[in-house]
C-alpha cells in the first residue's frame, strides 16, 4: 500500500514538474510566438525532458525565427531540426560512454556542433577522448566553432580531440579558433590551420609545453622568378 | 615607399616611439601606427590582388600578424618597411592560394574609380590592363607595380627585394610581352 | 623574336631609358602602343578606413579571449570537483561571476540605426542598440556575457539582418547566417 502511495506521489510529482515545464514554455514564449509554434515547441519539449534533451535551444530557435519575420512553417522546420540534431548528439554521446549519460549543456553543445556541420561520430570521438564532461562541453563548443570558420569536421576533431588528450586547458580551448584564423591570415587554409595546431598539441601531449613560442625573425626570402 | 623614421608633422611620435610604447603593453597606441600606414601600401594591396576588397583583408591581415610578431621587428624606427615585408607575404600568399580563380574575380571586381571625370574608354582601359595583370604571375605582377604604379626604380625595387636589377629587368621583359599578348587577346 | 614579343627598344622606352623620340620609325607605332599600355596603369590612390577599427577589433576580441583563459581554470576545477563529489556537472554557479566583455563593432555606412540580437537577449532587436563611435559609420556596442555558446547578428534599420563578418558563421535554419561567440 504504502509502495502504491510512494508511486502515485511519485507519478503526482512527475505530472507536476511536467506541468512547470510547459507553463515555463509558454511563458517564455508569450509575445514571442505563434500559437501554433507555442504548441509545438510545448510537445516537443515535454518528449525532450523525458529523454533528457534539454528545452532551450528549442526555445531560442523559436524565438529568433519569430524575432527574424520566418512564416511559422519554416519556423516548425527548423525547432524540428534543432530537436533531431540534439537527438543526435545525445546518441552520440551516449554511445561514448555508457557510465556517464550526458547531461542537457553537454548535449546542447553536440547540438551546436552538429548545427556547424560535425556529424554524430564526430561528437562520439570527441567524448570518447575520456575527459570530464566539461571539458567535452567546451571541445564541442570549440569544435562547432572551428567548422563555423571553414575547418573540415574531420581536421576539427583532430584538433580538439588532440587538444583534450594534451590536457589542455578549456581556457587553451577557447583560444584555437582565434589561432586558426590568425593562421588562415597568413595564407593557410582552414584545414592546413587546424593540422598545424594538432601536430603541436599532439607534440605537447608527448613532450610537454613548448618554450614560448616566436615567429621567425625575417620574413621569407623573395620568391625566384 | 621610402622606409620613414616617423611623421613628418611636429610633435608627432616617431614610429619608433609608438612601437616600443606598444610593447611596454600600451596597446591602442598600435592604432597610430594603422592609422598612418593602411592606405600607405593599399595601393600595391589593390593591384596585386585585384581588388580594393581583397587589398583591405590583406592590410588587415598583414597589420594584425604584424601586431603579433612586433618584438621580432628589428628596427621599430624601420617599422614600414618591416610591415612592407609582411603585407608582401601575405599577398603572395593569396595568390599561392587562389591562383586558379584569379583571373576570373579579378575580371569582375577590379576598381576602375568609378568617378565621373573618366571617360569610359578610359576606364575600360584601365579594368583591361587590370584583368591582363592578373594574368601574369604574382613576381611578374610585383615588379610592374613597383615601378609603374608606386614609381619606384629598379634599383629601389632591387634593395627592397634582395636582388638585382638584371634579374628585375628579365621578369619585367617577360611581363611586358605577356601583357601585350593578353591585351592583344582581350581585344 | 616573333612578331609578338615588343623590341628591345620598346622595352627600353617601357623602362624609361629612352624616349619615342630615340626609337626608329620602324618601330615608331610599337613605341605608340607601348605607351598607351603605360597610360592605362591606374595609379589611384587606394584608401582604406576601415582597416583600423577592424584591427583594433580583431585585437580586442582576441584579448577578451585571452582574459577568458585565465578565468576559465577556475571553472574546469569546479566542475570537475562537481563529478568527483557525484553531482551531475552543471555550469557551477561561479559560472556568474566570471562574465566576459565583449565588444560588437559593425561599420556600416549609410545606417540610421544599428542593434545586435541573438541568444543573450532573446534576439530583442531593440534591446541592445549599437551607438556610433569614431567615423560615422562605426557603431559599437559593449557588453557582458557570460561564459557559453552564444548566436547573434547585427539588424540595420530594424529590417536587414547582418552577420559579423570577423566571426565564425552558421546556418540559421532560415536561410541566413548567425554569428557565433564561444566564450
Amino acid at each position: 500500500m504504502r509502495r502504491l502511495g510512494l508511486l502515485v506521489l511519485g507519478l503526482v510529482a512527475v505530472a507536476a514538474t511536467a506541468l512547470a515545464a510547459q507553463q515555463s514554455i509558454a511563458a517564455r514564449l508569450s509575445g514571442r510566438a505563434s500559437p501554433e509554434i507555442v504548441t509545438l515547441v510545448q510537445e516537443l519539449g515535454s518528449t525532450a525532458a523525458s529523454r533528457g534533451l534539454p528545452i532551450d535551444p528549442l526555445i531560442q530557435k523559436a524565438i529568433e525565427g519569430n524575432a527574424k519575420g520566418v512564416p511559422s512553417e519554416r519556423v516548425a522546420t527548423a525547432v524540428r531540426l534543432v530537436y533531431a540534431q540534439l537527438d543526435t548528439a545525445a546518441a552520440a554521446l551516449r554511445s561514448a560512454g555508457p557510465n556517464s549519460p550526458p547531461d542537457t549543456v553537454e548535449i546542447a553543445a553536440g547540438g551546436f556542433a552538429i548545427t556547424a556541420g560535425l556529424r554524430g561520430r564526430d561528437i562520439a570521438e570527441l567524448a570518447r577522448t575520456g575527459r570530464p564532461a566539461a571539458a567535452v562541453t567546451v571541445g564541442l563548443r570549440v569544435a562547432g566553432t572551428l567548422a563555423a570558420l571553414g575547418v573540415p569536421p574531420a581536421e576539427a576533431v583532430t584538433l580538439v580531440s588532440a587538444s583534450l588528450r594534451a590536457g589542455q586547458a578549456p581556457g587553451d580551448l577557447l583560444a584555437l579558433p582565434g589561432r586558426v584564423q590568425s593562421e588562415m591570415a597568413r595564407g593557410a587554409t582552414p584545414a592546413q590551420a587546424a593540422a598545424g595546431l594538432a601536430r603541436a598539441a599532439a607534440a605537447q601531449a608527448r613532450h610537454g609545453p613548448p618554450p614560448h613560442p616566436g615567429p621567425p625573425p625575417h620574413p621569407p626570402a623573395p620568391p625566384h622568378p | 615607399m621610402h622606409a620613414e623614421t616617423g611623421d613628418p608633422r611636429k610633435g608627432a611620435p616617431s614610429d619608433g616611439e609608438v612601437v616600443r610604447a606598444v610593447l611596454a603593453g600600451d596597446r591602442e597606441r598600435y592604432a597610430v601606427l594603422v592609422e598612418r600606414y593602411r592606405d600607405r601600401y593599399a595601393r600595391y594591396a589593390a593591384r596585386m590582388l585585384g581588388s580594393s576588397d581583397a587589398a583591405e583583408d590583406a592590410v588587415q591581415d598583414a597589420f594584425v600578424r604584424a601586431y603579433d610578431q612586433l618584438a621580432q621587428c628589428q628596427d621599430p624606427n624601420k617599422f614600414v618597411g618591416w610591415f612592407f615585408l609582411i603585407l608582401r607575404n601575405r599577398c603572395f600568399a593569396e595568390q599561392r592560394k587562389s591562383r586558379s580563380h584569379v583571373s576570373l574575380e579579378a575580371a569582375s571586381s577590379v576598381p576602375t574609380g568609378d568617378r565621373s571625370d573618366l571617360g569610359t574608354e578610359t576606364a575600360e582601359r584601365r579594368r583591361a590592363l587590370q584583368e591582363a595583370l592578373m594574368g601574369l604571375t604574382a613576381e611578374q605582377r610585383e615588379v610592374f607595380v613597383l615601378k609603374h604604379v608606386e614609381g619606384l626604380s629598379y634599383i629601389q625595387i632591387a634593395e627592397r627585394l634582395n636582388t638585382s636589377v638584371p634579374s628585375l629587368k628579365m621578369r619585367m621583359h617577360r611581363a611586358y610581352d605577356k601583357l601585350r599578348e593578353q591585351l592583344r587577346d582581350q581585344a | 623574336m616573333t612578331k609578338r614579343e615588343f623590341d628591345p627598344q620598346v622595352k627600353q622606352l617601357l623602362d624609361g631609358e629612352l624616349t619615342l623620340a630615340d626609337l626608329p620609325a620602324e618601330l615608331r607605332q610599337e613605341g605608340e602602343e607601348a605607351l598607351r599600355l603605360l597610360a592605362a596603369v591606374d595609379r589611384e590612390l587606394v584608401s582604406l578606413p576601415a582597416v583600423t577599427w577592424r584591427v583594433m577589433a580583431t585585437l580586442e576580441r582576441r584579448r577578451q579571449r585571452r582574459l577568458t583563459w585565465l578565468l576559465a581554470p577556475a571553472l574546469a576545477a569546479a566542475a570537475a570537483l562537481a563529478l568527483l563529489l557525484g553531482r551531475p556537472a552543471n555550469p557551477p554557479a561561479a559560472a556568474s561571476s566570471a562574465m566576459v566583455t565583449v565588444r560588437f563593432v559593425l561599420v556600416a555606412p549609410g545606417a540610421h540605426q544599428v542593434s545586435v540580437a541573438g541568444t543573450f537577449n532573446r534576439w530583442d532587436l531593440s534591446a541592445t542598440p549599437l551607438v556610433r563611435s569614431g567615423s560615422a559609420d562605426m557603431w559599437v556596442a559593449t557588453l557582458s556575457l557570460a561564459p557559453g555558446q552564444h548566436q547573434y547578428a547585427f539588424v540595420v534599420d530594424g529590417v536587414r539582418w547582418v552577420p559579423d563578418p570577423t566571426a565564425p558563421a552558421i546556418d540559421d535554419g532560415f536561410g541566413r547566417r548567425n554569428s557565433v561567440l564561444t566564450l
